[in-house]
Parts: C-alpha cells; sequence; structure tokens
C-alpha cells in the first residue's frame, strides 16, 4: 500500500504480547484510514455495550493515510474508544507532531486492548516496541512525564501520555501529546489510565511511499504557497490572533456561551479576546507539523497569583472557563488552561463543567457545604482551585470530574447540563446556529463542533455565510459537513486548512483537491463520490456502534435551556433550537427510519452488512 | 460641509485582522462616524478599504445585510474576515 503502511501494532496489555498485523487493502481503502479504520475494528472487536473501563474496552490510536505527509496540516491523530463519559464512541482529534512521528514508526495505527497489571508505557522506536515499567512516572503530571520520557527513550521521541486525572479516572481526561495538545473530548485519558497504560513514545524515520511522489510534492507546495500568499496579501486572523479571535465573533452574534449558556453575550469579551491574549501574554505563534497557518499559542503570565506558561488558550478554552464561568480575567483563564494541560483534562468539559456548578449553587441546588465554599459567576480563583480539584478528585471535585451530567442529575436536576449525549457543549450557543444544535444532537460522539463544523458557514461565511437562525436546507447541509469532517478526520489533516483549501469553493463542499490529494498519495483511484461515501460509510458504522450500545432516535436531542427557552438578547433573541423541524428531513436524507436506526438497504448500498 | 438633516450616527466595529483598518487613536475595536444618509454598507466598507466581497463578513445591527442594504441613524454595523474557526 501506498500513503498508508498498512500496518497496525496490536498491544495486548494484559499478557504483554505485541503483534504486528496488515490491513486488508479493501478495507484500507473503503475506511480511509484514522477515524474510518478505528471504527472498523473497534465495531468488529467490541461488544458496543461493554463497560468502558472494563479491561475488554479498546483504546485506539489511528493516524491517516495523510498524516505526517507533505500534505499541508497533515498532522492529525484519533483517539478512538468507548466514551466512559457519555457511554457513546469517543472520537478525539489532536495535532501537534506527536501524530507525525508516530506514523513514521512504521504502524498506521495502535490497538491497545486488556489491562496492564502495573503501570507501563509503550516505547515504539520502529521495529524495537516495548512495554515498559512506569510506576515512576505514575502520579506525574504532563510536562514532567514528557521530559522523564524523552530523557529515557530518545532525545528527539515524541510522546503522547495521562496526567493524574487519567490516573483517577477523571470522566473529563484527556490524552495529552507534545505536552500541550490535547485528545481531550469524551475522557478518553480515562480509559488509557484503567489501562495502566501511562504513556505512548514513538521514533520514526519511516515516511510512507507514495504513488506519485512528484505531483504529491508539487501540489503540496502548491497550496502551502497559496496559503503562504493568502496570508501575505490578505492577512490571517489565525495566524494573527489563532482562535483566540472568536470570542468577539460569536458575542456579535450572540452565541458566545455566557454564564452556563443563559446568554449568548458576554460583557467582559473584550477583556478575554485575542487582541487582549497577543498584547499580554504572546510570546510567539507554534505550527504543528507542517502547517502554514500557525494558530497554536506560545503564551507566558508573570502577572502574580497566576504565573505560568504553556500553550492556549483556544478560542473553546476561553468559551468553557472563561465566558460559561463569568470570568473575564484573561491572566486567570490562562492559568486554568495551563493547569487542564498539566493535569491531562479536557478544557471544554471541565470548564463546562464548573460553569453548570456555578449555576446550581447560585440558585440554591448545590448547598454551600457540599462545595466548602461559595461558587459563584466570575469567581477566578475558585475556578482554578476546583479545576486542580477535578483533576485530582479532591473534595467537590470528585463529582465535578464525573462531568457536568451526573453532577446536575446527582442533585436531581439534569436540566443544568448543557450537554447531547452527556457530552458538554463546545463554544456555540444553537440557538443562534440552528446548523450547530442538529449537529450536536447528531454527531455520534454527542455535542462536537469537529464532527462537523457548519459554523464555518454560520458563522465564519466560509466557503459561504449562511443565515445562522435559519433552518433552509440546514439538514441536508450538516448531513454533508458531518460526512466531509468524517472523511478530513479520517485521512489525518486539519479541518482549519481543509475547508479552505481541500474543499469546493461553495456549500456543496465537495472535497475535490483533497481527492486529488489523496490519490497522489494512495494511488487508490478515489473520487470525489467514493471519498464521500466513505465519509458516510464510517459515519453510519459508527450510528450502529452507539445504537447497539443502547442508544436510541430519542438521545438525538438538545436540553429543554435549547429546546423550550428562547434567547432572552441580541441576534437570536426570540429564537430555541428548531430541532423537531430539522431532525426528520436529516433522517431521511441520511437513509435512516424515523427511529434514527439506517435501513439495510443504505447499509447494503455503503457495503456495510 | 453638510446640513445637520443630511447625516447620521453610526457605529463600525472590525474585527479580527480588519482591526488594522480602524482610523489611528481607536481604543478599542469601534468607532464612531457621521456619514451622509444616503450611506449604505458598500460605502463603509470603501471607507476602510475592506474588501467588498466574500472574503467579508458583514453583520448589521447582528444581522446579515439584505445586499447592499441602506444604513440608518444609530445602526451598529461589525464587520470581520471570512476565516476558518475555533
Amino acid at each position: 500500500m501506498k500513503g498508508w503502511h498498512g500496518k497496525i501494532l496490536r498491544v495486548n496489555l494484559t499478557s504483554g504480547e505485541i503483534s504486528t498485523e496488515t490491513i486488508d487493502p479493501q478495507i484500507g481503502k473503503d475506511y480511509l484510514g484514522g477515524r474510518g479504520w478505528a471504527i472498523r475494528y473497534l465495531y468488529d472487536e467490541v461488544d458496543p455495550k461493554v463497560d468502558p473501563f472494563s479491561p475488554d474496552n479498546k483504546l485506539i490510536f489511528a493516524t491517516g493515510p495523510l498524516t505526517g505527509t507533505p500534505a499541508p496540516t497533515g498532522n492529525r491523530y484519533m483517539v478512538v474508544t468507548k466514551s466512559p463519559l457519555t457511554g457513546a464512541l469517543a472520537d478525539s482529534n489532536s495535532g501537534g507532531v506527536f501524530p507525525t512521528e508516530m506514523k513514521w514508526t512504521g504502524f498506521d495505527m495502535f490497538i491497545f486492548e486488556g489491562k496492564a497489571q502495573q503501570p507501563v508505557y509503550l516505547w515504539v522506536n520502529e521495529d524495537q516496541v516495548e512495554l515498559r515499567p512506569a510506576a515512576h512516572l505514575w502520579g506525574k503530571e504532563v510536562p514532567e512525564t514528557t521530559d522523564l520520557l524523552i530523557e529515557e527513550t530518545d532525545p528527539k521521541a515524541k510522546v503522547a501520555c495521562i496526567g493524574p486525572a487519567g490516573e483517577r479516572l477523571v470522566k473529563v481526561a484527556a490524552i495529552m501529546n507534545d505536552k500541550h495538545r490535547a485528545a481531550g473530548r469524551s475522557g478518553v485519558g480515562a480509559v488509557m489510565g484503567s489501562k495502566n497504560l501511562k504513556a505512548v513514545v514513538v521514533r520514526g524515520k519511516r515516511v510512507p511511499e507514495f504513488a506519485d511522489p512528484e505531483n504529491m510534492k508539487k501540489l503540496s507546495m502548491f497550496i502551502q504557497k497559496e496559503v503562504g500568499g493568502d496570508i501575505k496579501t490578505k492577512g490571517s486572523s489565525l495566524r494573527e490572533y489563532g482562535t483566540a479571535y472568536v470570542p468577539q465573533v460569536t458575542n456579535e452574534l450572540g452565541i458566545l456561551p455566557t454564564r452556563n449558556f443563559k446568554t449568548g453575550k458576554f460583557e467582559g469579551v473584550d477583556q478575554i479576546d485575542g487582541p487582549s491574549l497577543k498584547e499580554q501574554f504572546l510570546i510567539r505563534a507554534k505550527p504543528c507539523y507542517k502547517c502554514p497557518i500557525s494558530c497554536g499559542r506560545d503564551t507566558r503570565v508573570d502577572v502574580p497569583g497566576y504565573e505560568g506558561a504553556g500553550e492556549g488558550p483556544e478560542y473553546e478554552t476561553l468559551g468553557a472557563i472563561g465566558s460559561s464561568c463569568g470570568i473575564d480575567n484573561l491572566a486567570a483563564i490562562l492559568k486554568a488552561n495551563y493547569l487542564c494541560n498539566e493535569i491531562g483534562i479536557d478544557t471544554i468539559s471541565a470548564g463546562m463543567t464548573i460553569s453548570c456548578a456555578m449555576e446550581m449553587y447560585e440558585d440554591g441546588v448545590i448547598p454551600e457545604e457540599d462545595i466548602g465554599k461559595p461558587l459563584n459567576f466570575g469567581d477566578a480563583d475558585t475556578m482554578i482551585e476546583f479545576i486542580h480539584k477535578t483533576g485530582y478528585r479532591e473534595g467537590f471535585g470528585d463529582l465535578l470530574a464525573e462531568g457536568s451530567y451526573r453532577l446536575a442529575e446527582h442533585y436531581g436536576h439534569p436540566e443544568y447540563s448543557i450537554t447531547a449525549k452527556k457530552l458538554e457543549f463546545p463554544g456555540y450557543d444553537p440557538r443562534g446556529a440552528q446548523g450547530m444544535g442538529l449537529l450536536y444532537a447528531t454527531s455520534n460522539i454527542g455535542a462536537s463542533h469537529m464532527a462537523g463544523d457548519i459554523a464555518y458557514s454560520e458563522v465564519f461565511g466560509v466557503p459561504v455565510k449562511l443565515d445562522p437562525v435559519s433552518i433552509e436546507n440546514k439538514a441536508e447541509i450538516v448531513k454533508r459537513y458531518e460526512d466531509v469532517f468524517t472523511v478530513i478526520d479520517a485521512v489525518g489533516l486539519c479541518v482549519f486548512l481543509s475547508v479552505r483549501y481541500m474543499l469546493d469553493d461553495d456549500i456543496s463542499l465537495l472535497p475535490s483537491r483533497l481527492t486529488q490529494v489523496m490519490n497522489y498519495a494512495t494511488g487508490a483511484g478515489y473520487d470525489v463520490e467514493t471519498m464521500l461515501e466513505a465519509g458516510e460509510r464510517v459515519f453510519n458504522l459508527e450510528r450502529l456502534f452507539l445504537l447497539e450500545a443502547g442508544f436510541t432516535g430519542a438521545d438525538d436531542t438538545l436540553p429543554d435551556r435549547m429546546l423550550k427557552e428562547p434567547m432572552t438578547e441580541g441576534p437570536a433573541k426570540g429564537h430555541v433550537v428548531y430541532l423537531d423541524q430539522m431532525l426528520p428531513e436529516f433522517y431521511r436524507l441520511r437513509g435512516w427510519d424515523e427511529n434514527g436506526v439506517p435501513t439495510p438497504e443504505k447499509l447494503s448500498s455503503l457495503g456495510i452488512q | 460641509m453638510l446640513k445637520s438633516d443630511d447625516v447620521m450616527k453610526i457605529s463600525v466595529k472590525l474585527l479580527t485582522i480588519y482591526r488594522k483598518h480602524l482610523p489611528e487613536g481607536t481604543v478599542g475595536n469601534t468607532c464612531t462616524l457621521e456619514v451622509e444618509e444616503t450611506w449604505r454598507v458598500s460605502d463603509v466598507l470603501t471607507r476602510f478599504d475592506i474588501p467588498n466581497d466574500a472574503t467579508s463578513v458583514v453583520l448589521v445591527n447582528g444581522f446579515s445585510p439584505e445586499g447592499d442594504q441602506h444604513l440608518e441613524e444609530g445602526d451598529e454595523l461589525c464587520v470581520y474576515s471570512a476565516m476558518a474557526g475555533g
């Protein structure tokens, strides 16, 4: 195979046995790679009803055929498993340099099964593959773990690991790579912790062969130059401010999550936006491998009480830890971001869970004695304290570590949890972005923007601007976004560049150029239709996993706040999410029955069953 | 010199990389303008040297304008560059 190595590393943590396998080339082609290969294996090998913390659950790290290639932003990998936070699928995506180094070990995918008796880490240096004791690392935070592992393996090794949160089975725990990058969502770090797997360390030089290396290089350089030219002539908000430029935009549209989604307008937005970050704390922009955009932020805080350094914050962090908690103290938000990365927790779910607790406290639902102190919106220092306590499961943090749904349910008021399928919302209030509402309700991991980010069109005007509060054609467009984003995840690219430079420049989102790059890499003879069909195939197989895990169409829903409480101010004033008007059409377009179950004809046409 | 009857006040908020197009000395991201009553959205974009095409997203009082919409007293324009998000 070209583009892919076609090789899988299987690690049985119970027995310590390590084996290598080759993938059936037809499966390889039909499921693209990354997220696609991973669900094919997870579905075939794991009972969807499995307890996520059981040794029978599997944890899959998967790169795509374009990961670690010259394709611009070919630097992503996916972590796929059954989520302990949601009971649904976990599909967490991360960039940085670890994914490229992982691909260059000569394996496309690592499958972890069973459970080690004692803490271990996996060291893969091409053909040298070892499980090594990790007792000396257990309990250590992410930066120290990473430094020690590089010291004891190879100065050029790259590390993905869990922090204390993953070890303690915190349900919002992340897997951190390159110290600051997170496969953050759905509690994948807790699954890694449940297997006593502290880290995965990789080193390699096996760049895959390409079917047409000359054209692969030519087209990749052309796109790099095109992006570079645009940045030079038009400028780039992502390069200039990172994703931190977004709060002003979402605030303008009235969809910036504020005080646990009570409203979409935040009075402190000027204090937490990109220009403030740039002026006060930015050291430099930091790119992932082969990325001409450089949206990463290398930052440092010297403000007394909040000192620290690291990467971030991203927009999602500003929304969850900032506006959703009613906090406009940017230094405190950065400090909390650094803590999340060091302890290994998802900034979105951690921040949103604390904001949920703040509202419940202010409404008198959570008594002060349970928390140990007041927990009001806007209290930055207490927020930081509870980020730490979430990661270490200390005191009230033990309950926060369960995520907002279980927290709210514990007090008999699940309606306070702003989640879909128990996954905390990202930073777009869907009452003012209807397509996002349909996406949150139908994504296979719960409320994720990464599952098909129609905010590109509803908010950011790419490739075309859509009216965010209109539901016209949204079912069709969301379906297309989901299928295309599945493809992007599967091949190993970053969505930021892909949407602008790899898809057609209209709402069809046809992946014409992406298909060209894939063919130069793999020689597999894709066309635009077969690429889209592959995305749909992967999406439907994920759906089957959910249905067999016990989910039904009734779970394709949103909290009452979104469906019954109209937004009170801003451009979305008076709107709820009109899910009932979009969902039936979405099911029909997907070839699913009225209960959200793929029809046998649909599955057959996709070659799934 | 325009007569007071012929002018109106509008505010213009420029976000993302378009902040650089704000007049020197502007505090924050918003400035107030006195303009002729005949002004449309396109006049504001021209005034600030911002591309009047699909690479710019314009909101008038939070909503997408209807074409090259006429402006009214007190209108708040917000303009940002179309770009992948967060």
